[in-house]
């Protein structure tokens, strides 16, 4: 111990003095921000009315071509909240301030946040111009930019980009499903042929998630497709739920025989849930026997999907939801449950109070 | 003799030494891999508006749990804010775990409660007896069950999960505040990456001080009790540059009860909560992993450091010490029971990392400093060391803690400036300041306490923290509760009997 103080003392000085330095930096900063937000809330409320002169055909967009930067980020606000020639008027005036080339020229730049945000602020602009450049971040090394890559392929519209999204689910370096999905739900109905192609024969995560998105979409066209993924013993059981999870979002009755196959006598409690909980959605009578026999399931989520189906039609699956609840056994709780729920008596009192 | 003396106390000293330069030498790399987390972020955060979360169809209903036991300073408010969450499905599970005071008669009378049928979606072991299950009619999408308490947190939180009916459950404490957009943040990973990420945790933060209306923050601000300000100054270390570390590490190890949200799927297939965990949260977190992980299914843990939970801490020492103790107690149990993780790299960064870092620094760091700085002052005393050499070195240790706390407050600053008044920040520069004169002192002792606790296997008793609610006022968002709903725990005959 007897050998440290000289190197101790003077790292303890550097230490504090760090301190001291980065205490007062933050002071510094807390001040500068206060008059930057203050500077900018005041530059917003000049530059605001002036965008809705230029929506309102007042102003032009080369009028406002050399107007502070802080206009891109009112313009950037409002985008999304557009639609139609207003949003038209306010991407026109992002190309002639030159904020999209600088977008475009930033989407090769090294720093990874300068390529995400720019491909972010393309997506928004909505040009298909940069589709292919857009495609080709699917591939970047930082997860965050192949992110935002696929939300802006998606707000850009280009449905030539639907194939692409889905092979990013299972390329080297993936893009979450949730994100690919979400960009496809962008691109609306245009996506569906591209979907419905998938469905049949792409790969097990796009199979899953096109499933998912028709079923969102309700598609009628694909309810065969659906039933045939759903019926297949051989597809991966995120498959065969998503399809039956879409099924019922359709609701098509056509799919009835097969739900009720699976609500029986599938294996995965997962999938018979699934199954039982389309049926509930479907609504059709000719499926209560089904869902009564799913009633004695040994696995209590399958009884209580069935139960909640059977309460969601009326009269005969109440019907049968009250004769099970009057008998004994594991389905009697979940049915009478499953009415209660449903139930529009009147409030009952508190137990225990007089 | 005496050299065996001289030899221990000289060890114990340069134990001390190394084990302060480890620590923060370590923990240093945690701040700078955070920070750079931070620092990017700035410039652009990787993720688009909540607006497009909120409209997806994609985005999955959650079930807030919320446990409570003589919660009725703040209840109101809690639910206020759970249930004024900008989300597109939600339902909130409220437990009202055997409370003594008001907390079921005030929720009842603001949400008009009707009993209804237990409806179970699971049947994970409860040993408190349900008595009554009921739901709001006014409109609120809120379940309340009653039921016996067994004195456990997480007998309440596995009953809430039997009843918890959507695919992702928020675990919050009933003396927290969502932020209106808490859940659409800390969803967001949830949404964006489905098939990988089964838990996420956001910022907790100290509400003692602030400015609130009916579970709405209105103004940060800074408690003028320096017990509060010192742990607004901890949370900020913790949770702005600690967990953002080890989430980038691929080794978060807690998510902290008072707001984490889970795959719901994932928490009943490990069995949901540990009943005999004091740290029933961070066990939660552990065991997941290693089950997945055994499993060889891939997951993430991720931590959204934009989403904020305000909590109330605790305003005295006695409470302090007696919240921290059984942290460490839970921390005790908790690397106990999963021993066979710490060190083996076939768990990743949790087995090689996380977990021994808690052991050294958090479990066993009190041990090393209490220890060592009663060596160091016994070697003064017995004149083998210089007091000039021990001031130094206790010095450059507070020096270092200072600098650890001034980058909490610098990020926190630079990035998401909760506190907008001067006053708070420089109030919370003192803070950083004294905290290592007293506070790191008194904290080691209590987490002794908690590791003496844990090594000499106590019962864990969970003892309810005194509320003083979010605006000073009980039930402050409610309306007069009428006398006939005043119905006590013990009157109330159990479902099924």
């Amino acid at each position: 111990m007897t050998a440290l103080p000289g190197p101790v003392l003077l790292l303890s000085t550097g230490v504090t003095g760090l301190v001291v330095l980065l205490l007062l930096s933050v002071g510094g900063a807390h001040l500068a921000r206060r008059r930057r937000e203050q500077r900018d809330a005041s530059r917003r409320a000049a530059l605001t009315p002036l965008v809705y002169n230029l929506l309102d055909g007042e102003q032009t967009a080369q009028s406002l071509a050399d107007a502070p930067a802080v206009l891109d980020d009112v313009v950037l606000h409002l985008l999304p909240q557009l639609r139609g020639n207003d949003r038209q008027v306010l991407r026109d005036l992002l190309v002639a301030r030159g904020v999209v080339d600088r977008a475009a020229e930033q989407l090769s730049a090294r720093a990874p946040w300068r390529r995400g945000r720019a491909a972010m602020l393309l997506g928004a602009t909505g040009s298909t111009r940069h589709t292919p450049d857009l495609v080709t971040l699917l591939e970047d090394r930082s997860p965050d930019v192949r992110s935002a890559a696929t939300r802006a392929l998606g707000k850009a519209g280009d449905v030539a980009a639907v194939p692409y999204l889905l092979a990013a689910l299972t390329t080297f370096r993936p893009v979450p499903s949730g994100i690919v999905g979400m960009a496809v739900l962008d691109l609306g109905t245009p996506a569906l042929p591209a979907l419905r192609t998938a469905l049949d024969s792409g790969t097990a995560s796009a199979r899953a998630l096109s499933a998912s998105l028709l079923g969102l979409h309700g598609d009628l066209p694909a309810v065969a497709a659906l039933t045939a993924a759903l019926d297949d013993p051989g597809a991966p059981p995120h498959v065969r739920r998503a399809a039956a999870g879409a099924l019922g979002r359709i609701g098509a009755p056509q799919a009835g025989d097969a739900l009720s196959r699976v609500t029986v006598f599938a294996v995965d409690p997962a999938l018979r849930q699934a199954a039982a909980e389309a049926l509930g959605r479907i609504g059709d009578p000719d499926c209560v026997p089904a869902l009564a026999a799913g009633m004695s399931a040994s696995d209590l989520r399958v009884r209580t999907a069935c139960a909640d189906a059977l309460a969601s039609i009326t009269p005969e699956g109440r019907d049968r939801l009250r004769a099970l609840g009057a008998l004994d056994g594991p389905a009697a709780p979940a049915a009478r449950a499953a009415l209660d729920a449903v139930s529009s008596a009147a409030p009952r009192s508190l137990a225990g109070a007089s | 003799m005496r050299e065996f003396l001289v030899d221990a106390l000289l060890t114990a000293g340069w134990v001390l030494t190394a084990h302060v330069a480890l620590f923060h030498l370590v923990t240093l790399l945690l701040v700078l891999a955070g920070a750079r987390r931070v620092w990017r972020n700035r410039h652009w955060r990787g993720v688009e508006g909540h607006d497009e979360t909120f409209a997806s169809p994609l985005t999955p209903a959650v079930s807030i749990l919320v446990p409570a036991h003589d919660e009725e300073a703040g209840i109101l408010d809690t639910l206020s804010a759970a249930l004024g969450q900008k989300y597109p499905a939600l339902e909130v599970v409220l437990v009202d775990d055997g409370s003594t005071d008001r907390t079921f008669a005030l929720v009842a009378a603001r949400y008009a409660l009707r009993e209804v049928a237990p409806r179970p979606t699971a049947d994970l072991p409860v040993d408190g007896e349900i008595l009554s299950v009921h739901r709001a009619t006014t409109g609120d999408p809120l379940l309340v069950l009653r039921k016996h308490s067994v004195g456990r947190r997480s007998d309440a939180l596995n009953a809430a999960l039997n009843h918890a009916r959507h695919p992702l459950v928020c675990m919050v404490d009933a003396d927290s505040l969502l932020e209106t957009e808490a859940l659409l943040q800390v969803s967001r990973p949830f949404v964006e990456d489905p098939d990988n990420v089964v838990a996420a945790g956001g910022v907790i933060r100290a509400a003692n001080g602030a400015l609130t209306d009916r579970g709405t923050m209105l103004e940060p601000r800074l408690s003028r009790r320096w017990v509060v300000r010192v742990q607004v100054i901890e949370y900020l270390r913790s949770f702005l540059l600690g967990r953002t570390g080890w989430a980038d590490a691929q080794a978060l190890l807690i998510i902290s009860g008072a707001f984490g949200l889970f795959r719901r799927d994932v928490v009943l297939e490990v069995g949901g909560m540990d009943p005999n965990s004091l740290a029933e949260d961070a066990e939660l977190v552990v065991t997941i992993q290693e089950h997945l992980r055994r499993r060889r299914r891939p997951h993430r843990v991720v931590f959204v450091p934009q989403t904020v939970c305000w909590t109330e801490v605790p305003e005295s020492w006695q409470v302090l010490g007696r919240q921290r103790k059984r942290w460490s107690h839970g921390l005790g149990q908790l690397l106990w029971k999963h021993r066979r993780m710490i060190g083996n790299p076939r768990y990743g960064p949790i087995g090689v990392l996380a977990l021994p870092f808690f052991l050294l620094f958090e479990l066993l760091g009190p041990v090393v400093e209490i220890v060592g700085v009663a060596a160091v002052v016994t070697s003064m005393v017995l004149g083998l060391v210089e007091p000039a050499i021990a001031g130094a070195v206790l010095v450059l240790a507070i020096a270092l803690g200072v600098l650890l706390s001034a980058t909490a407050i610098a990020v926190e600053e630079l990035t998401y400036h909760r506190y907008g008044r001067g006053r708070d920040l420089l109030g919370l520069m003192a803070a950083a300041l004294v905290e290592h004169l007293w506070f790191r002192w008194a904290h080691s002792w209590y987490r002794l306490r908690g590791l003496v606790a844990a090594l000499t296997r106590r019962s864990p008793v969970w003892t309810a923290m005194p509320r003083v609610g979010f605006s000073g006022h009980p039930a402050s968002a409610g309306r007069p509760v009428p006398a006939d709903v005043l119905v006590p725990a013990e009157r109330l005959v159990p479902v099924g009997s």
